[in-house]
């Protein structure tokens, strides 16, 4: 009550989300982004620094930071932390060769103070690739069933296709709903 | 005495007077107190019908110790069940906990401190033996490469079944599968290495650990890696989505493809076709023309790819380790077109 429930009031009221796409270069953030946007993604060159869109879904206005995953790009990570709602981790999961990689990348993140209340989406992105790993596969390799400080959830996406992109969207919403938009 | 017995009348009459407002009064005031109990009465009843149930303290300590105990009784039952059930039970049982949580944080507000003491401990202690539990009947697996995962167990079963020997020899089951979904050559010097279009059409290539070798690669392959390449020179027909090169030197690559990142790079001449754009990452000395490579069946692979052969952005490409705009990357160049290769293969 208190403070707390002003603070939870003024979210409400504006029904604004800051959802926050990391993962490895190459997972395909920048074409997720674009795809639920309806934009073309033929052409879309590697992340030089980030990518914000402001999207209006199910009456929520979801501000998606879509920041480079090239590794001279991830120690600025930490400057796009502040007042994230949901983390949203891509993963190629036909790049069996850097999984380890981003199972480092990922643990490091969840460790981070300003990410501890927001929700994480793991999407297996790239499962329309014959060489991709599946999403229990990923689970594994990512170690997600020890996380126990956020809640979670893994989804087997395409984004050149566009399958579950909005399955997951969803979830994610509702999961972030259920947390600051609660009715009292 | 006339006076006297007046006034003694008058008095007598007050007195009377007095006396029947006493009574009055009385009367009044247990008349209020009645009328103060009924409401009081009322007032209770009132109360009793609009308060909630589930608002009643004893409500909430009977149904949160019967969630406990469910809870209990599912952790309880993992011990000694085989690994899916306890995964299912342990998934269960982690969601009512979660329930339970809310459950207890949503009665907090008419619950006495101590009553939310001991729920939260109680909840503590749940939430450890879940823990508990995970970890005896799940034991928690650092991920390595020689690790046996059930998951890499599926993915291994469509492609033909591994060989005990490679198991022996601890490469993982992660990576047998990816060598079934790959292809390409590793550990090789000083040879000639060929690849046909069948060979790798819409598959991973994958080419680690070559030193002086001359690679062809005919066919528009899905992705192409090239890792630990030394002195080498490798073509490769159009790759539909991404090229990765990773510490290469002294070499000369050439490929059409949607996107190159290059990383740990060094002194490298690439002829690129490239649809996108292609970036440099802890590069030195790279060098780029236009892909100028043909073999017979090179506009079929190009279909084949998807890739837009009149766009090529060769020229166009992104240091990572040079964000300063305006001045050039001096980590990269155009390779002089009196200096470019233009016959590979005699």
């Amino acid at each position: 009550m208190g403070l707390l429930t002003i603070l939870k009031k003024m979210k409400q009221k504006e029904r604004e989300m800051r959802l926050l796409m990391l993962g490895l270069d190459n997972a395909g953030k920048t074409t997720i982004l674009k795809k639920f946007n309806g934009e073309d993604v033929s052409t879309i060159s590697p992340t030089l620094g980030f990518n914000i869109k402001t999207l209006e879904h199910r009456g929520f206005k979801l501000n998606i930071w879509d920041v480079g995953g090239q590794k001279s790009l991830r120690s600025y990570w930490r400057n796009y932390f502040e007042s994230t709602d949901g983390l949203v981790w891509v993963v190629d999961s036909a790049d069996r060769l850097r999984m380890e990689d981003c199972r480092q990348e990922l643990s490091a993140l969840l460790l981070e103070e300003r990410l501890a209340g927001a929700t994480l989406l793991v999407f297996a992105n790239k499962q329309d690739l014959p060489g991709a790993l599946t999403k229990e596969a990923i689970r594994e390799v990512l170690a997600l069933d020890d996380i126990n400080t956020h809640h979670w959830c893994i989804i087997g996406c395409s984004a050149v296709t566009g399958e579950n992109l909005l399955a997951g969207v969803d979830w994610m919403l509702d999961d972030i709903a259920a947390r600051i938009f609660t009715a009292e | 005495l006339r006076i006297v017995s007046e006034y003694k009348k008058k008095s007598e009459e007050n007195g009377f007077y007095d006396r029947n407002a006493a009574a009055k009064l009385h009367e009044r005031i247990e008349k209020r107190q009645q009328v103060l109990a009924e409401d009081v009465e009322r007032r209770k009843e009132a109360r009793q019908s609009q308060s909630v149930a589930e608002e009643k303290s004893e409500y909430f300590v009977s149904s949160f110790n019967a969630e406990r105990a469910g809870i209990q009784e599912l952790l309880s039952d993992c011990s000694g069940a085989d690994r899916p059930t306890v995964t299912q039970k342990l998934e269960e049982a982690t969601a009512k906990m979660t329930q339970l949580q809310k459950f207890l944080n949503d009665s907090m507000i008419f619950l006495s401190q101590y009553q939310i003491r001991v729920a939260q401990g109680a909840l503590q202690k749940l939430q450890a033996s879940l823990n508990e539990t995970r970890e005896e009947a799940l034991p928690k697996k650092k991920f390595t490469f020689r690790s046996r995962t059930k998951a890499a167990e599926k993915v291994s079963d469509s492609p033909p079944p591994p060989s005990s020997e490679t198991v022996s020899s601890g490469v993982t089951k992660v990576e047998e599968a990816a060598i079934s979904e790959q292809t390409g050559f590793s550990n090789i010097s000083n040879e000639s290495l060929t690849k046909t279009s069948e060979e790798i059409q819409s598959r991973d290539v994958l080419l680690t650990h070559l030193t002086n070798c001359k690679v062809r690669l005919y066919g528009s392959p899905s992705t192409l890696h090239l890792k630990h390449i030394t002195a080498c020179e490798v073509l490769c027909g159009p790759v539909a989505t991404s090229v990765f090169v990773d510490h290469c030197s002294n070499s000369v690559l050439g490929f059409a493809c949607q996107q190159l990142r290059t990383h740990n790079t060094t002194d490298t001449q690439v002829y690129l076709h490239v649809t996108s754009r292609a970036i440099i990452e802890d590069c030195r000395g790279v060098s780029f023309a236009p892909f100028c490579w043909s073999y017979p069946t090179l506009d079929q692979d190009f279909t084949a790819s998807g890739l837009d052969q009149d766009r090529n952005n060769w020229s166009q490409v992104d240091d990572f380790n040079w964000l300063a705009a305006g001045t050039p990357s001096p980590n990269w160049t155009v390779i002089p077109e009196a200096d470019r290769k233009t016959t590979w293969d005699p």
